[in-house]
């Protein structure tokens, strides 16, 4: 078992000396490869003057756990913010859903959180998983330079409120596209730092809508079991990867998540702020987008993503962005 | 930082100025870069992004309908065409004039590097480095086309409206979408702003070169057809004309128009031969035909023309 930790202060490109001497790994340019003995893949660090600094990992089949403890620490008070998915390696995105629905005692572990760091953090990877993650540590004093109006009171007291040092959201579609990207580019994007800083701020965007919306449904309502949330969380697994064929029906997502059809529909509400099915047409849409933004046909990208007939996509597509994609394409 | 100076200079008197033009928005984005944001609908169009104070690189996102020229330098020297989705950066203090006679609908959207948030952000940057030192070459300006998904993201940014309350976060998440694929995707510093190598393909641009050879030997003969060129080039008549209107903002019939009608304007100027010579010459089988081309581009008829300069 590899084991990191790093003081608040001290920049991430640091733990990889540690990682480096313990396992037979490769470091260049800030970027730290995996060879084929102890895992596959690799982290980077990325760091902005301003106050912040990111560790991109992704990693799959690491033959130990590996952890990063980041210590406490007073001098540079911070918030640690992590974007993890944790998945199953060499599974399709179908069979996923089914081996973790199989497992009932194993936790995903995919999770969005924000952590104050003067409590301290430690991360976990497990082995033999395929990881991708983000850890975010922005000084409280620069997170100004990512949030207009930024109010450090807000976020602070919506943590007191909820009395803990961390606060955890489910991962969503939007942060797994935005991650899946990130990682595909990071290591041979050449402005490192602006690909960087871009992927954050929306990052961060995402993260205070959820903040903001889950304190509100948070407010309203009891709060769900682990057990309820680890149901939900495969629930929205299968709606994710399944966005090609056409949404499975409440019935069947009941049988998944082992609930009622009816107290599923309140608590993923409750859980993700939208419907079971706002939550599949979302996701199916934005990967709609994203073929469009590739320069695949409009045809094309409607039998792609599962429809039958190209006008019912333009509709669909036009009724949640507000523009046909025709308009998406020709903004003028 | 002083705010960017708009001058809209409507030369023809007989149009009604439009009251209270001027930048939609002028915002500090919290990761620091400044922003201005430009959209008009007028008949003449002189907008100047005159000198910054501080020091620092200035990128212009364009985006028009008409016939927009920009203006380089003191506005004396260099009158180029540009063509509509481009991006345009140039060292904070060399003003850029952008210049029409025409109507024409623009819109623009204004980022301001300064020097201390490049030395933050793009610290011993290669990449950006090699950017900066194509910005030291004539004529001080790097271009870079911008594809549908940059022109949808600034016509997003076009649509803030600070009064509104609208989501400066997202303006800075599209603001450096552009910035981010400005910079893997800029072109080598280009004669004049624009034409060239505005198309990424470069089995696109070599076409192109190709055509334009060929229609600078042929253009004065009267066989020369654009039908010749798609035979010689084996491509369609809608390929090259949607190059064409991309790299010179023109059709390509337009563009050997053009140049046809520009060396008829020479050959005036010489004063050696009469305009029925000439029309024949440049390859116009009747004088008419000839006279009326002459008059759509420089609004006067070549026999007036001619009086014009000889007086």
């Amino acid at each position: 078992m590899s084991y990191v930790s790093l003081e608040n202060s001290e920049p991430f490109l640091k733990c990889f000396e540690v990682i480096a001497e313990d396992k037979s790994c490769i470091v260049s340019d800030s970027v730290l490869y995996f060879s084929g003995a102890t895992g596959k893949g690799f982290i980077t660090a990325a760091g902005i003057p301003t106050g912040i600094d990111i560790l991109a990992v992704n990693v799959s089949m690491l033959t130990d756990d590996l952890t990063f403890n980041f210590l406490p620490s007073q001098s540079a008070s911070s918030y640690i913010l992590s974007f993890d998915e944790i998945g199953f390696p060499g599974k399709t995105d179908n069979e996923l859903s089914l081996v973790s629905a199989s497992m009932p005692g194993e936790r995903s572990g995919s999770s969005v959180s924000i952590t104050d760091s003067d409590y301290g953090k430690i991360v976990v990877y497990p082995k033999e998983r395929e990881i991708r993650s983000l850890i975010v540590r922005v000084q409280k004093s620069s997170l100004g330079n990512l949030i207009p109006d930024f109010d450090a009171g807000t976020i602070q007291s919506i943590m007191a409120s909820a009395n803990s040092p961390s606060l955890n959201w489910p991962i969503t579609f939007k942060y797994r596209l935005l991650i899946n990207d990130f990682m595909a580019e990071i290591v041979q994007h050449p402005f490192r730092e602006l690909f960087t800083i871009r992927n954050i701020s929306i990052l961060v965007e995402y993260l205070l809508q959820q903040f903001f919306v889950m304190d509100k449904l948070g407010k309203d309502g009891d709060y769900l079991s682990g057990q309820d949330m680890h149901n939900l969380s495969k629930v929205e697994q299968y709606l994710c990867a399944n966005y090609r064929t056409e949404f499975p029906g409440v019935e069947k997502l009941s049988r998944i998540s082992a609930m009622s059809p009816t107290s599923l529909k309140t608590k993923f509400k409750k859980y993700y702020g939208e419907t079971l099915f706002g939550y599949y047409q979302k996701n199916k849409l934005e990967h709609a987008r994203k073929l469009l933004d590739g320069k695949v046909p409009v045809k094309v990208v409607a039998t792609e993503i599962g429809y039958s007939n190209p006008s019912h996509f333009t509709l669909a597509f036009k009724k949640e962005y507000g523009f046909s994609p025709w308009h998406y394409l020709n903004p003028q | 930082m002083k705010p960017l100076n708009l001058s809209l200079a409507h030369q023809r008197t007989d149009i009604e100025p439009r009251s209270g033009p001027g930048p939609l928005f002028l915002k500090r984005l919290p990761v620091g870069l400044t922003i201005t944001g430009f959209r008009e609908s007028v008949d003449w169009l002189d907008i100047t992004v005159p000198p910054f104070d501080e020091e620092g690189l200035a990128l212009v996102f364009l985006s028009y309908k008409g016939d927009l020229q920009i203006v380089l330098g003191n506005g004396k020297d260099l009158m180029q065409p540009i063509s509509p989705g481009l991006a345009l950066l140039s060292a904070g203090d060399k003003p850029m004039l952008f210049r029409s006679v025409t109507p024409v609908v623009f819109s623009a959207v204004v980022l301001f590097l300064s020097r201390s948030w490049i030395a933050d952000f793009m610290k011993s940057n290669g990449n950006f480095e090699k950017i900066e030192q194509a910005l030291q070459l004539d004529p001080n300006i790097v271009t870079c086309r911008l594809g549908r998904r940059q022109l949808s993201l600034l016509s997003s940014i076009l649509a803030y409206d600070p009064g509104s309350g609208g989501n400066l976060l997202e303006i800075q998440n599209n603001a450096l979408g552009l910035l981010e694929y400005f910079c893997c995707h800029r072109h080598r510093n280009l004669p004049g702003a624009g034409a060239g190598e505005a198309i990424g393909n470069e089995d696109d641009l070599s076409l192109i070169k190709e055509v334009e050879s060929y229609i600078s030997e042929y253009y004065c003969s009267d066989q020369f057809t654009v039908d010749s060129i798609l035979k010689k080039t084996y491509t369609s008549y809608h390929k090259l004309n949607f190059l064409f209107k991309s790299i010179h903002g023109m059709t390509i019939s337009e563009y050997i128009r053009n140049k046809r009608i520009e060396k008829s304007k020479e050959m005036i100027a010489d004063n050696a031969k009469s305009i029925s010579q000439i029309a024949y010459e440049i390859g116009y089988s009747s004088i008419s035909n000839y006279i009326l081309a002459f008059k759509k581009i420089y609004q006067i008829t070549p026999g007036k023309y001619k009086k014009q300069i000889s007086a």
